[in-house]
């Protein structure tokens, strides 16, 4: 069986990638606008604008995995170096959104702070607990009393 | 002219009150933070902030938001100069002479020419926008369905255009951003679209966790604090004031930027991003000693400083005019206009003549509280940019979430700040820009009932966009930007757009 020379075969490129995504993206919203009517020219339905933009995402996209290697680097060179101190931070943003309603703002934003600073952060256990207390505590006030703006209280 | 005059003194009552001018100063100061700490730009420090606006009126808030939006502009010198990091991203030419100027023991000049240089700019921008845009708001009440239609067709358009990403990209993320806005109840027929059962999701996606998320919380996801790491070089107070061959090197890049950056303003794009580019490519090419661009160069800080403050007065123009957001952040502006039930549009001058004639006069002011603020503060500013980013950015979050929350009250908006901004940091790893997708988000409302409206007008006959001579142009307008992208494109040329892409990926780098 003959493989193709290394440089002939073809490399997976960050467009082509994007690319089916928003392809797919687009399939998903004609795939979801099936009980909207899309209407005559006449009387444009609820349905008529979101089948153009859904169909113009997909040429696009098209256009885009097309172009691929032309213009956007391997998909293996992307620099994900960054990906732990993005997944750390969306967890911890997570649980802070979770939480926020159940525990108020102030045991909420003193745990996302201390989290952030100890865990992501690496800090000083002992100045992150006082610079989180002073933070919240300073923006519980401002809120409260200098901006009339209520934020939600400890309770489930 | 006499009645614009007569409205402009009734303006100038309205920002001299003390609350007004109180909200000035702290846009203003706010702005100004926002430019000068990096990795906030002024689109998230104007998101972020949005929601503590909504206690005040409409005439406060939008005084407050526009100082933030150009006291970003005059911020984002400071630590291009100080530490050649752009504070935001229109602050990028600066950084090349602006910090070699800082080197050679000039930081001080730097700051005073960037700083007189965004008033002077500023201050003209603020001029033409009393002259311009009253009457261009006339004209603007002629436009029906069609016109609207065909303008926020070429709105996209030329922002794609005016893009450094390619247009492909650009009109993706606008069409992503379209999709978004037509989730919620269709106006028309009171469809629900894409909500999943979500009663929150009625109204739609609020433009606030959408910007939030993407710009805010996007950046710190993409920004591990070890790689914010700079230098700051501190001027002393009495270093401040340039020499008289300095002033003479900047008169008329100042000027050159002023006119330059306000024309940029009003076409749609990131103006302000685009005019400083601009304006430093032509000091070079006027400059009677090119070679001396990129080793402190007075006139490469004081055009391009100059013409991204004119950009961002300019770009209010088709904003209070028209009702056109020619850019994210007037997009972000005209959201904070409509939460506040102030439509933006050729009626606002008209219908609530007290917040267009407050906000125009309380721009002429907060130029001068800026010039005020920035020079002798800059101690303050050097200060905080010592501030460790890995104490900065949780803070952030905790100002993301409390901002999107307290819009609605809903636990939903903060999810979908979340989301967006997981969103937003992949869209930079895939090199989109994100910007197109938020304005895309604003008009969908708008185009979409213009648009269907047309067709409704004229039984479903499309050539209606043609056979009225002012939606025909607008469209003729588009064709000709598509057909010379697509040149560039088929004969792979190298155009300004590319070189604008090439200085910031060279700068970000550094």
């Amino acid at each position: 069986m003959n493989l193709p020379s290394p440089e002939k075969r073809m490399i997976l490129r960050a467009d082509h990638v994007a690319g089916a995504a928003f392809i797919l993206f687009g399939c998903a919203i004609i795939a979801l606008s099936g009980n909207l009517p899309v209407g005559a020219l006449s009387m444009p339905g609820a349905g008529f604008l979101p089948m153009i933009v859904a169909v113009l995402t997909i040429v696009f996209g098209l256009a885009l995995v097309l172009r691929a290697s032309a213009e956007s680097p391997p998909f293996a060179e992307l620099d994900w170096a960054d990906g732990k101190h993005a997944l750390q931070v969306t967890a911890i943003t997570a649980a802070a959104t979770a939480l926020y309603e159940h525990l108020g703002f102030i045991v909420t934003m003193l745990l996302t702070i201390m989290a952030l600073l100890t865990i992501v952060e690496r800090r000083n256990a002992v100045r992150v607990a006082i610079y989180a207390i002073l933070i919240v505590g300073g923006t519980y006030v401002s809120f409260v009393y200098g901006l009339k703006t209520p934020l939600p209280e400890f309770g489930f | 002219m006499e009645s614009t005059l007569f409205s402009l003194a009734h303006g100038f009552a309205i920002a001299f009150q003390p609350d007004n001018l109180w909200y000035a100063f702290l846009g203003c100061l706010v702005g100004t933070l926002v430019g000068v700490l990096p990795g906030i730009g002024p689109l998230s420090g104007i998101s972020i902030l949005l929601p503590v606006t909504f206690g005040l009126d409409a005439t406060q808030a939008v005084i407050m938001l526009a100082g933030i939006y150009y006291g970003s502009q005059y911020g984002g010198s400071t630590t291009s100069i100080l530490m050649r990091i752009p504070g935001e991203a229109s602050s990028v030419m600066t950084c090349i002479d602006g910090n070699a100027m800082a080197k050679k023991g000039r930081a001080g000049a730097a700051l005073c020419i960037a700083a007189v240089g965004s008033w002077v700019a500023g201050t003209f921008g603020v001029i033409a926008l009393t002259v311009v845009a009253p009457p261009l708001a006339t004209i603007a009440l002629k436009f029906g369905p069609p016109e609207y239609t065909a303008l926020l067709i070429l709105g996209l358009i030329f922002l794609a255009y005016m893009s450094s990403s390619s247009l492909v990209r650009t009109l993706l993320m606008a069409c992503i951003g379209l999709m978004l806005g037509m989730i919620g109840i269709d106006n028309m027929t009171g469809h629900f679209r894409y909500s999943f059962n979500l009663t929150e999701l009625g109204d739609g996606i609020g433009i606030v966790p959408v910007a939030v998320g993407l710009f805010g919380l996007g950046e710190i996801l993409a920004t591990p604090s070890h790689k914010v790491i700079g230098e700051v070089i501190a001027p002393k107070f009495r270093e401040l004031w340039p020499s008289r061959k300095e002033w003479n090197q900047s008169f008329w890049p100042i000027g050159r930027g002023t006119l330059l950056g306000f024309i940029i303003g009003i076409i749609p794009g990131s103006a302000h991003i685009i005019s400083s580019f601009l304006s430093y490519a032509l000091e070079r090419r006027v400059s009677k000693n090119p070679e001396e661009f990129g080793h402190g160069a007075v006139a490469g800080v004081a055009g391009p400083e100059s013409a991204n403050n004119s950009a961002s007065t300019g770009a209010f123009v088709p904003m209070l005019a028209l009702g056109i957001p020619t850019g994210p952040i007037p997009a972000v502006l005209m959201g904070a206009l409509m939460v506040h039930g102030v439509s933006p549009g050729p009626q606002l001058v008209t219908d609530h003549p007290d917040v267009f004639w407050g906000f125009v006069a309380s721009m002429y002011v907060g130029n001068l509280m800026l010039l005020a603020l920035n020079l002798p503060l800059v101690g303050l500013f050097v200060t905080v940019l010592r501030i460790p980013y890995a104490y900065l950015y949780p803070l952030i979050i905790m100002f993301c979430i409390i901002g999107v929350y307290e819009v609605n009250h809903s636990i939903v908006d903060v999810w979908i700040m979340l989301i967006m901004g997981v969103l937003g940091y992949a869209l930079r790893k895939f090199s989109f820009d994100p910007a197109p997708l938020v304005l895309g988000l604003v008009i969908a409302p708008i185009f979409e009932q213009s648009l269907r409206q047309s067709l409704i007008m004229s039984n479903g006959n499309y050539l209606i966009f043609f056979s009225r001579p002012i939606s025909a142009g607008l469209l003729i307008v588009c064709i000709v930007l598509l057909a010379m992208s697509a040149m560039t494109f088929i004969l792979k040329r190298k155009d300004w757009r590319d070189k604008l892409a090439e200085a910031e990926a060279g700068e970000a780098q550094q």
